[in-house]
């Protein structure tokens, strides 16, 4: 293993900053009491609760009621579904989503469908993106709720999600947005989006895992999945993760900071990565749109080359990037987004994806380079 | 017959499959492989070894047949197969067919 590792897999997890550390070492050691309490530790973790409440809200143009803190994106996802379509009868709820989504979306799909509930899931394009009039397409009198990804987690693409919200409002039905990946450098707002529920995650914003929150408009009623205690406006029961929750606040706060400025240098900093590895290898292909894309996604194949045995040798010089697939008990997977925009088996056997973040530096994207160099070669396959 | 790979007799004809990440496949394949050999009367030892978990050095084997692109014939000492073939088709009839010829050549000597 080199001396020096180098992490561009921002999209599967970022670090927690300081500054969020900072804040949780406070509510673990300081603010300790349970926020239903009546008594004064109970008011001080109550308070904690209240600010980062605020801090999320701000960061997404809602109001503070509107938050409902969650164990992460994926329970916020499924939050958003059953408890939207559970209000009916399954022969009377139609879902729409994108075949893109990710696996805390589809698998909960998946489960909606056993259950007898309909489900559509919309195409994408070869550049990883939905079409609105697919979606306005899609509607039936029975669809209740319309579920599409902000920015793809692997690939990057950036849905139309406002003009998208506007057809679901038009046909007055709700509009959910995952929107994990874009949260960190968009500028989110709901009422922009046209979203009626909208979910994020601390741990993709340089916050703790283990904490998330769904946003849903105050005129949605949701089915609660969790029953006990009364948290949460009795919308997601159990004693507060408060730690989290303040750690999910403060990189809230984190993001809204550095928003515009990083949207900007990420993206110049995936060109020039871009920009190298097509230097290193002139068959590379980008994978995904070259306009809607997010700034710190960058998904590329290298072609005849094989992506499991590149990422080994990477990982074995400190280099941490991602593959486009995923083993499973019988085999390994290829990538359903992947697939979706319909790429042929051998690129999709050829990608990696590397994703940047607040720590990349143009230093960092110089050595990685340098190990690929080195290892492509040795990773083409016989 | 398949055997961890601390375990393999080299006095006997040594089969070493090498793959990456996914112990799963690496095992399915070696385990087909070894009904593959036992069916056609070749004594032989399967190994098993994941370049992601247990590093990159060649094992000892006398064949190497591999998953992905891990080892020259030079790093590993001894002939080199790429089998990814026969993830989608155990009987993959080119892929078989080299298998079968560096074994039969091996018996030969």
């Amino acid at each position: 293993m080199s001396s020096s590792r180098i992490y561009l897999d921002y999209c599967a997890t970022t670090p927690v900053h300081a500054s969020v550390r900072n804040e949780i070492l406070r509510a673990l050691d300081v603010d300790f009491g349970n926020p239903s309490s009546m008594h004064w530790a109970g008011k001080d973790s109550k308070h904690l609760i209240d600010q980062a409440r605020a801090d999320v809200a701000s960061g997404i143009g809602c109001r503070p009621a509107e938050v409902i803190f969650t164990s992460g994106a994926t329970e916020a996802d499924n939050l958003a579904l059953f408890g939207t379509l559970r209000r009916f009868p399954s022969t009377k709820a139609h879902l729409i989503t994108s075949s893109i989504e990710h696996h805390a979306i589809l698998h909960a799909a998946h489960r909606l469908e056993q259950d007898g509930y309909s489900v559509t899931y919309l195409p994408v394009d070869k550049h990883g993106l939905v079409n609105p009039e697919d979606v306005r397409r899609a509607i039936r009198p029975e669809t209740k709720l319309i579920s599409i990804m902000y920015v793809n987690n692997e690939v990057g693409s950036v849905q139309p999600i406002a003009e998208i919200g506007r057809i679901a409002r038009d046909h007055d039905i709700r509009f959910h947005t995952d929107a994990v990946q874009a949260i960190g450098l968009f500028d989110v707002n709901v009422d922009d989006l046209n979203v009626d529920l909208l979910s994020l995650s601390a741990h993709k914003i340089y916050g703790p895992k283990g904490i998330g929150a769904l946003y849903a408009r105050s005129d949605v009623n949701l089915v609660p999945m969790i029953f006990g205690g009364p948290q949460e406006n009795s919308r997601r029961a159990g004693t507060e993760n408060v730690p989290g929750i303040v750690g999910l606040g403060a990189a809230m706060n984190l993001v809204q900071q550095h928003r515009a400025e990083e949207r900007v240098r990420l993206l110049e900093l995936r060109k020039y990565l871009m920009d190298g590895l097509q230097a290193l290898d002139p068959a590379v292909l980008v994978n995904g749109s070259t306009e809607n894309v997010a700034p710190h996604v960058l998904s590329i194949s290298f072609m005849s080359v094989d992506a499991e045995m590149l990422l080994i040798r990477l990982n074995a010089e400190g280099i941490a990037v991602s593959l486009g697939s995923a083993c499973n008990s019988e085999s390994i997977e290829p990538s359903h987004v992947l697939t979706a925009m319909k790429l042929p088996q051998e690129q999709i056997e050829s990608t990696l994806r590397i994703s940047l973040g607040l720590p990349s530096t143009r230093q960092e994207i110089d050595l990685a380079l340098d190990v690929i160099k080195r290892a492509l070669p040795r990773a083409v396959i016989q | 017959m398949l055997v961890k790979d601390r375990e393999a007799d080299m006095s006997k004809f040594k089969v070493c499959v090498v793959g990456g990440y996914c112990s799963n496949r690496i095992m399915i394949v070696a385990e087909q492989l070894t009904e593959f050999f036992e069916k056609k009367g070749i004594d032989c030892q399967v190994i098993t070894h994941g370049v992601a978990y247990q590093g990159s050095f060649a094992p000892r084997s006398n064949l190497i047949l591999q998953l992905l692109p891990a080892f020259t014939e030079e790093e590993a000492g001894c002939p080199v197969i790429n089998i990814k073939p026969l993830i989608g088709d155990p009987a993959h009839p080119a892929t078989i067919e080299k298998i079968l010829k560096q074994v039969q050549a091996y018996y030969a000597l």
